[in-house]
């Protein structure tokens, strides 16, 4: 008989990250990212930033969502039923993003200044939030994977969001966008304390919810997601982008090397972290067995 | 009317007709399996293989239909949760859902036909006319409503007249599944769950499954010579997928 451990042991969930899953997981990341950028980009005006966000929602985020479906050109059907699940209304909000972000860049870029450019603004803001916190609730309404079952989820993939977009903003920054850098330096600092302890906190709770998130939170720090949650999301993802931030804030001046190479780290921090959230996502064995 | 099931696994002689008989009703392909065989291994001196057959559990709460986005998965009005082929995207949010992990996605991979790139049988030949799957979709257990709609419309009783009855239901040697109406007290699938106090998996997750198991030591072989459940350590040792 071959030997697996599909449900009568901790079973993790493989459909949202495994093989063609991982576009599920680079759309999940694209999203927070691109709406974390435009957020900034809004507070710092800066039409780069708003137009690279864009970029990141309607090309990367759509085109992943469509390669991840089995029956792409059947997406259509997702957009009509907003009170079926969040999946469903995320689809809604990136596309509403997508349409608003277009029209108050083309506003901005010929119309600047006017009443209409400050209601797009506000409008594709709006939509940029709620694309960088649906995917929170898409997880944390499955009452089937305790690791996910959590309210701290949306919070977190949302300051993780803005935290890549205050980054990416120093990019833009560095590059001559119309960007203060040390504001969105000392934003990346501030939002990399919080993520920390926050990501201390979520895994705190969700290894005292029940047996499989406990058994999701040791998949993580001591199993085969170790690697991962070590390496990426604490070395790459807090632990170097802070002693860069921190040092750029005691010396005063650090190469632009070193700023972006934080801010890579950040990226691939962010992506680390949801990849361990969807990777480490399990479900109850079928029958609870003494033993 | 709300169609049920009770799977009695101190009958259940872990033979896998459940499992065959379902995919020759269905012609399903050779990568997915509706019914499933979950097997474990018990500890102690002398270790046993226990098993229990497990299907879509047809929830009353279904988490899968309340997720999906594109109203594919839907409830009929006798309680079998259906899929419609043509409306799924494909988005998975209900495998996901599922408690119970009673869903498959149908990939190219898990149809690549029962000789890859040799010959095509003529039973697969047939169930592209007869059963038709669509890679890209997702497939589940239906309780074989063809065969119920097709039983009732000749004024047949699904669970006691074979032709209106699910196939595994129909071809278990040992009759350790009864098929019938919940609604009714007086069915045989409501009688035994009510006599040999039938439980359904995971409770606590509301979603009202109309599957019951029987058997007070679910998980365990009744031959088992281990008295004390606190020595009983159980390892996997298979698992039809
Ligand atoms: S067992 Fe799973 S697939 Fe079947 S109705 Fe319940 S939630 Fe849906
Ligand atoms: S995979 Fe199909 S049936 Fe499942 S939630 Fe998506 S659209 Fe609905």
């Amino acid at each position: 008989m071959e030997i697996h451990e599909w449900m009568i042991n901790y079973t993790r969930q493989t459909e949202w990250i495994d093989r063609r899953g991982i576009f599920l997981w680079i759309a999940f990341y694209a999203g927070g990212l691109g709406g974390g950028l435009y957020l900034v980009s809004l507070y710092f005006n800066s039409l780069w930033g708003m137009f690279i966000s864009w970029l990141i929602i309607a090309v990367i985020k759509g085109a992943a969502h469509l390669i991840y479906l089995g029956k792409p050109l059947r997406f259509w059907r997702i957009v009509f039923r907003p009170n079926s699940s969040w999946l469903a209304r995320g689809i809604i909000f990136v596309l509403a993003f997508v349409v608003f972000a277009a029209v108050q860049l083309a506003l901005s870029f010929w119309l600047p200044g006017t009443a209409l450019e400050i209601v797009f603004k506000v409008l594709a803001g709006m939509a940029a939030l709620a694309v960088t916190v649906y995917t929170g609730f898409v997880l944390n309404t499955v009452k089937a994977v305790p690791f996910w079952n959590s309210t701290l989820l949306p919070l977190l993939f949302v300051l993780c969001g803005i935290l890549g977009g205050f980054g990416l903003a120093v990019i833009i920054g560095l590059n001559g966008g119309n960007v203060n850098i040390a504001v969105a330096e000392a934003g990346s600092r501030w939002l990399l304390i919080i993520n920390a302890l926050l990501i201390v906190v979520y895994l705190w709770t969700a290894a005292n919810r029940e047996t499989t998130g406990k058994k999701s939170v040791m998949e993580q720090m001591r199993g085969n997601l170790a690697p991962v949650f070590w390496v990426g999301i604490v070395a790459l993802g807090i632990v170097i982008p802070l002693a860069i931030a921190f040092s750029s804030y005691f010396v005063s001046e650090v190469s632009s090397a070193l700023l972006v190479t934080g801010v890579a780290c950040e990226v691939i921090g962010g992506l680390a972290l949801r990849y361990c959230v969807l990777k480490a996502g399990a479900y109850k064995p079928l029958v609870a067995i003494a033993g | 009317m709300r169609w049920g099931m009770a799977v009695d696994l101190t009958q259940c002689i872990r033979c896998y007709a459940c499992v065959a008989a379902c995919r020759i009703e269905h012609f399903l392909p050779m990568g997915m399996s509706w019914p499933r065989l979950v097997a474990m291994e018990t500890g102690g001196d002398s270790p046993t293989v226990s098993t229990y057959s497990v299907r879509c559990n047809q929830c009353q709460d279904a988490p899968c239909v309340e997720v999906c986005p594109t109203g594919a998965t839907y409830q009929r009005e006798d309680g079998i949760i259906a899929i419609d082929q043509d409306k799924c995207v494909g988005c998975r949010y209900c495998i996901i859902a599922c408690p119970y992990q009673n869903r498959t996605f149908l990939s190219k991979d898990k149809n690549q036909g029962f000789f890859p790139g040799r010959v095509e049988t003529d039973f697969e030949k047939a169930g592209k006319k007869l059963y038709r799957h669509q890679v890209g979709t997702t497939e589940k257990c239906n309780f074989c409503a063809e065969r119920i709609d097709a039983g009732l419309a000749k004024g047949l009783k699904p669970g006691v007249d074979r032709e209106a009855t699910p196939a595994c239901v129909n071809t278990c040697p040992a009759q350790a599944l009864t098929f019938g109406d919940l609604d009714d007290p007086d069915s045989e699938v409501s009688r035994l769950i009510k006599e040999k106090n039938g439980f359904q998996l995971h409770p606590e997750y509301d979603t009202n499954p109309s599957v019951y198991f029987i058997d007070g030591k679910i998980g365990f072989s009744e031959t088992s010579n281990i008295k004390d459940d606190s020595k009983r350590e159980t390892a996997p040792t298979g698992a039809e997928r």
